[in-house]
């Protein structure tokens, strides 16, 4: 499912958490894109519709798109491109590094290659260099990563990310174009901190062989399909939940959509089977959320049920008590609600890589920016 | 459930089984997931569950083959609460009675949020309420908005509350400018209604009761449960639960319960904080943590209610409360 | 103490002829097919159905549950639910009511409910008439109803229960609406045969959907929200195929199990009188068919080689049948209740489905669009002067003015 006519095109994906970084990354967006105009290229922006309505940590890809000159067939809004698109990865939240997405299995998934990874992080380009080979990436890889703390250049991340992506993206459109665009927005005081960003972001020249990548060797197909076993030719339970295991065990979107079920296999009236009494569905997993994740410190832990009772997602075992991780979305209430303040937050790079990343936007500070 | 209802008295009683499990595409710290957790797990496994449309309908089902439910749900139109309600009740009671299914206690939970029970479902809302079915409950989770669709204001959304529909801006700077339409009351008033309660998902032991005296009532019921929404009233995830003790002991919202005609206060906080303190808390009253003259009329609105929140728990019985308009 | 041949004697004199109006016969169809979930809400002219099952089940004659809803939005999504429970239901409306409940209709098809439904068509608001006319039922014809005029209160009592085999049939699971033109129907009395509960018990299974909504049986999730990469397509697909086997098999299938029970013939599609022969073919549906057969009759008389054909199912539509059926046929007119605004030839829906039914057809007939809207009756004069216009066309070879509003005051611009 390659898509040529998406590979002529330039491509930036802004990778960020929903609600925290919508505004940042439409702002980025729109800075760039004006840019890009600014360089005579024809440029559009939007969020991935499929990720709409943004939800709170949930990540959602913002895409900026540039033609040479035009842009003639519509953009997907639902599926990933795939195939060699992007031109630059921006990632506004490092937690995102180690994750897969519901639609990318892996981060470089759709990137060119010869790409540039841009990271808010204040870990050094050849520590992020090793995140990715082990976590975000399955292909051979020849470009480069350019770091920032975006932070630094203003409480409003856009500006530091807006001037390491134009790093990135040069010759595309210059540095003086972006700063055109944003005198065209009226943000004439924002220009010095997104030359700054430009100037002073770290970047480093990379290459990957796609066979030293951990992910290129664990990387599996889809697998056989069992025979349908549905009577009258469309689903039963035993049948429906064999199709549900294999989508969920798809390692692409591409291969979930492989999985998917032809007309006649589905149950007149689209008829769905839920999972049994306390079975997690493993249709939806959402580790992909957490920016932190809560640690229990048995030492302390009382048994109080506090946070399993309080947590929006079950992702609490009642008996023992002990955090889900793969449906865990980090989001702290039970760290709040513990009696014995026995659950610490750490961040997900120093839980899985023991890193120390100090680079973060607490939702509080988003929510400064974005909603106060 | 049939007869007296099974209530809890602890946390730990909370039953362990999970009828709406883990992995749904809901934000992180989402009030209204918690309440479907909590009111799936007080109404246990001979429920059937119907969802209108909303953040609980469309993040529950990101995709396909990924449903939540261990129970039997259907899908229902946003403002169709009330029926597929009504609808589900009557099925059962004709196949029982006429002999096409066992005859036992199933209950019919609506879980529906405030845009679709408060505005568009209000009438059918209030045609099921009318009926004597029993083991029916319409769960309103109050989010305060119709969250799914980017927040916008609905009639349960504060007054100067700050919604894409209702922002605030130079020329109108308070937001949302009409106050939170009490839709329990609105419940309590349809005649010979049984059971009638406002939650919080920030008091499981008190929602779990309420849940179980509600589908044992014998008639239609409605909770009204307030769920705190990290994205629509902009505030971490992490506070989802102490935002719903505030609202709670500042008195913004009253937990009470109005059985078989009696009504009476089941939480009373013997100071109530200054609200306020509650405002601060919430992105979406940012526009007014500077404007006296707003602040001033909620704290008013708030005690004033309070009034007659006390008056109705001394006599037992409903009186309309009236809150003047805001003047500034 | 009766002698049994007494109680025979009796029981056949019970199921003599009544005279009923399309209300009460419907409603006797409700009864006999053991509907246990009725939701009713007024509007003229279809309300005597509910009126008339309120007064049977207070008097006991048989059980369902009843329910006065709010609005025809809440009928129509009480219906779906109780249908999705596993129960047998029955609804109705007509006119602006009906587009009231339209968004609980659609989803109800696209949903693949079982749902029977009555239409007691009537012209939809501004303003508001009394008058009959198609379009409302006509606003449902895409999305997956069966959809069946009837012609009298006999057939409105017959194709209700006949729909819930259809509808409820495995291989279709689709709501049917049963058309009653107005108050020609649901409320002029005429002789009606009800069937006998025997005779239905032997042709109408009971309702046992596959997966019923009850924590009795497994737990399913139903209408999910999806994402259409990964299905979407197929789901409306699946629809389609139900819409294909429910024309090609179980439609012909049921009708001719029904004749079987009562020991005549049913046409399941369309009825043509006069057709052997004809040039001419007026093609009409419902109530006012009776005036095209009169019409047909005393032209018939006086040499002139015209036929008349009542379409029973607009959906599915009887594509193939029908181009057979008119066959050497040099001549259509399309008696029509309803209007298409702005439609390709500004022409009226059904004529719009016939032409389309022609284009592939070997031998394209001239067709012309009698257009009767805004419910104004139609007089015989009215319908004779048409089927002359008709006649002339096909001398001419051609149709000058395929269009024409025949019961409008003024110039038919």
């Amino acid at each position: 499912m390659v898509s040529p006519e998406l590979e002529e095109l330039t491509w930036l994906a802004i990778h960020g958490r929903g609600v925290i970084n919508t505004a940042h990354s439409s702002q980025i967006a729109l800075t760039l894109s004006q840019a890009g105009v600014a360089a005579g290229r024809e440029a559009f922006y939007y969020m991935r519709y499929d990720d709409s309505p943004e939800r709170v940590q949930l990540p959602f890809i913002y895409y900026a798109v540039f033609g040479n000159p035009r842009i003639r067939v519509i953009l997907p809004e639902e599926v990933e491109p795939v195939g060699s698109v992007f031109d630059t990865v921006a990632v506004l939240d490092s937690s995102l590094l180690v994750k897969s997405t519901s639609q990318r299995a892996l981060l470089m998934d759709g990137a060119k290659k010869k790409a540039s990874l841009v990271v808010n992080t204040s870990l050094k380009p050849s520590v992020i260099l090793n995140l990715v080979r082990k976590y975000g990436c399955a292909q051979d890889w020849e470009g480069k990563i350019i770091t920032l703390r975006a932070k630094k250049y203003g409480q409003n991340i856009a500006l530091g990310m807006t001037g390491a992506i134009a790093k990135a993206m040069e010759p595309l459109y210059s540095i003086d174009d972006v700063v055109e665009s944003l005198e065209s927005e009226g943000k004439t005081d924002s220009v010095d901190a997104v030359r700054s960003a430009y100037e002073e972001a770290d970047s480093l020249d990379v290459t990957l062989k796609a066979q030293d990548c951990e992910q290129y060797k664990l990387k599996s197909s889809l697998g056989e399909a069992k025979p349908f076993k549905g009577a009258k030719g469309w689903w039963d339970r035993e049948a429906y939940m064999s199709l549900k295991e294999r989508a969920a065990n798809a390692p692409t979107y591409e291969q979930r959509i492989e999985a998917m079920p032809s007309w006649e296999q589905i149950a007149p009236a689209l008829i769905e089977f839920g999972p049994k009494v306390s079975e997690r569905n493993i249709g939806f997993k959402t580790s992909f959320a957490r920016t932190f994740r809560p640690v229990i410190d048995y030492g302390k832990c009382v048994n109080c049920k506090l946070c399993h009772v309080f947590c929006p997602d079950g992702a609490i075992d009642y008996e023992p008590i002990k955090v889900n991780y793969e449906y865990c979305k980090g989001c702290g209430i039970c760290a709040r609600v513990c009696g014995s303040k026995a659950i610490s937050m750490p961040h997900e790079l120093q839980a899985l890589e023991g890193l120390d990343e100090e680079e973060f936007l607490t939702i509080r500070e988003a929510l400064i920016e974005y909603a106060y | 459930m049939s007869g007296e209802p099974r209530l809890i008295r602890k946390l730990t009683e909370i039953p362990a089984e999970d009828y709406y499990v883990s992995g749904h595409r809901t934000c992180a710290g989402c009030g209204p997931a918690l309440g479907y957790r909590l009111v799936l797990k007080a109404a246990g496994p001979k429920t059937i569950v119907l969802g209108p449309t909303g953040c609980m309908y469309v993040a529950n089902g990101h995709q396909f083959l990924s449903s939540p439910y261990a129970v039997p749900w259907y899908h229902t139109q946003l403002g169709a609460g009330g029926a597929a309600g009504i609808g589900t009740a009557a099925a059962l009671r004709a196949l029982m009675f006429k002999g096409k299914r066992k005859v036992e206690d199933v209950n019919v939970v609506v879980y529906g949020g405030d845009g679709g029970f408060a505005d568009i479902g209000l009438s059918g809302l209030s045609m099921g309420l009318t009926y004597d079915y029993p083991h029916l409950l319409y769960l309103l989770y109050d989010n305060e908005s119709y969250a799914n669709t980017g927040v916008q204001a609905s009639s349960t959304t504060p007054f100067g509350s700050s919604t894409t529909f209702t922002p605030s801006g130079k020329v109108k700077a308070i937001g949302n400018e009409r106050l939170k339409k009490d839709m329990a009351l609105i419940a309590a008033v349809h005649p010979s209604i049984g059971y009638v309660a406002t939650a919080s998902v920030s008091n499981p032991v008190d929602l779990v009761n309420k849940v179980r005296k509600a589908l044992s009532s014998g008639r239609p019921s409605l909770v009204q449960l307030l769920a705190p929404c990290p994205k629509g009233w902009a505030f971490p995830p992490e506070e989802t639960i102490e935002i719903g003790q505030m609202a709670v002991s500042t008195g913004m919202w009253a937990l009470w319960e109005y059985e078989n005609g009696h009504f009476r206060l089941t939480s009373k906080p013997a100071t109530r904080r200054r609200i306020s303190e509650y405002v601060m808390k919430q992105g979406r009253f940012s526009h007014l943590w500077k404007n006296e003259a707003a602040l001033e009329y909620m704290q008013l609105s708030v005690d004033e209610q309070w009034g007659y929140w006390e008056e109705m728990d001394k006599t037992g019985k409903i009186i309309l409360p009236w809150t003047p308009p805001y003047q500034g | 103490m009766m002698s049994k041949s007494s109680q025979v004697a009796v029981q056949k004199a019970v199921q003599k002829r009544r005279v009923w109006t399309g209300a009460r016969s419907v409603a006797e169809a409700v009864k006999l097919a053991d509907v246990d979930v009725i939701a009713a809400y007024p509007i003229r002219p279809y309300t005597g159905i509910m009126n008339a099952l309120a007064t049977m089940i207070a008097g006991g004659d048989f059980y369902a549950e009843y329910l006065v809803c709010d609005s025809e939005h809440s009928q129509f999504e009480v219906v779906k639910h109780a249908s999705a429970v596993g129960a047998r239901t029955f609804v109705g409306s007509s006119g602006t009511g009906l587009v009231y409940g339209a968004e609980a209709a659609v989803v109800t098809a696209l949903g693949q409910l079982p749902v029977v439904g009555i239409v007691g068509c009537r012209s939809l608001d501004d303003p508001g008439n009394f008058g009959m006319e198609w379009n409302d039922a006509f606003m449902f014809r895409d999305v997956g109803w069966l959809m069946e005029w009837s012609k009298d209160p006999q057939e409105a009592l017959e194709m209700t229960l006949v729909a819930y085999r259809i509808a409820e049939d495995p291989r279709v699971l689709l709501p049917h609406f049963v058309a009653l033109d107005g108050a020609a129907i649901t409320h002029v009395a005429s002789p009606v045969t009800p069937p006998t509960k025997e005779q239905v018990a032997k042709f109408l299974p009971p309702y046992k959907p596959l997966h019923p909504l009850d924590p009795a049986y497994e737990s399913v999730s139903k209408a999910m929200h999806i994402a259409p990469s990964l299905i979407g397509p197929e789901q409306r697909k699946s629809i389609d195929a139900a819409m294909k086997r429910a024309k090609n098999i179980v439609i012909p299938e049921a009708w001719k199990a029904w004749g079987d029970t009562i020991g005549r013939e049913y046409p399941p599609f369309f009825e043509g009188t006069q057709m052997e022969d004809a040039d001419y073919a007026i093609l009409s549906m419902g109530a006012y068919s009776r005036n095209v057969e009169y019409v047909v009759e005393r032209m018939r008389e006086s040499g002139v080689k015209v036929g008349s054909l009542r379409l029973k199912y607009l959906r599915p539509f009887p594509t193939e049948e029908l181009v057979k059926a008119l066959d050497g046929v040099k001549g259509i007119g399309v008696v029509d209740f309803s209007y298409s605004f702005g439609s390709p030839g500004n022409g009226s829906v059904l004529y719009n489905d016939v032409r389309a039914a022609f284009y592939e057809a070997e031998q394209r007939p001239l067709i012309m669009d009698y257009i009767f809207a805004g419910g104004r009756e139609m007089t015989i004069p009215e319908l004779e002067k048409s089927i002359q216009a008709l006649i002339e066309s096909v001398r001419k070879g051609r149709v000058d003015k395929p269009v024409r509003w025949v019961t409008v005051r003024g110039e038919d611009v």
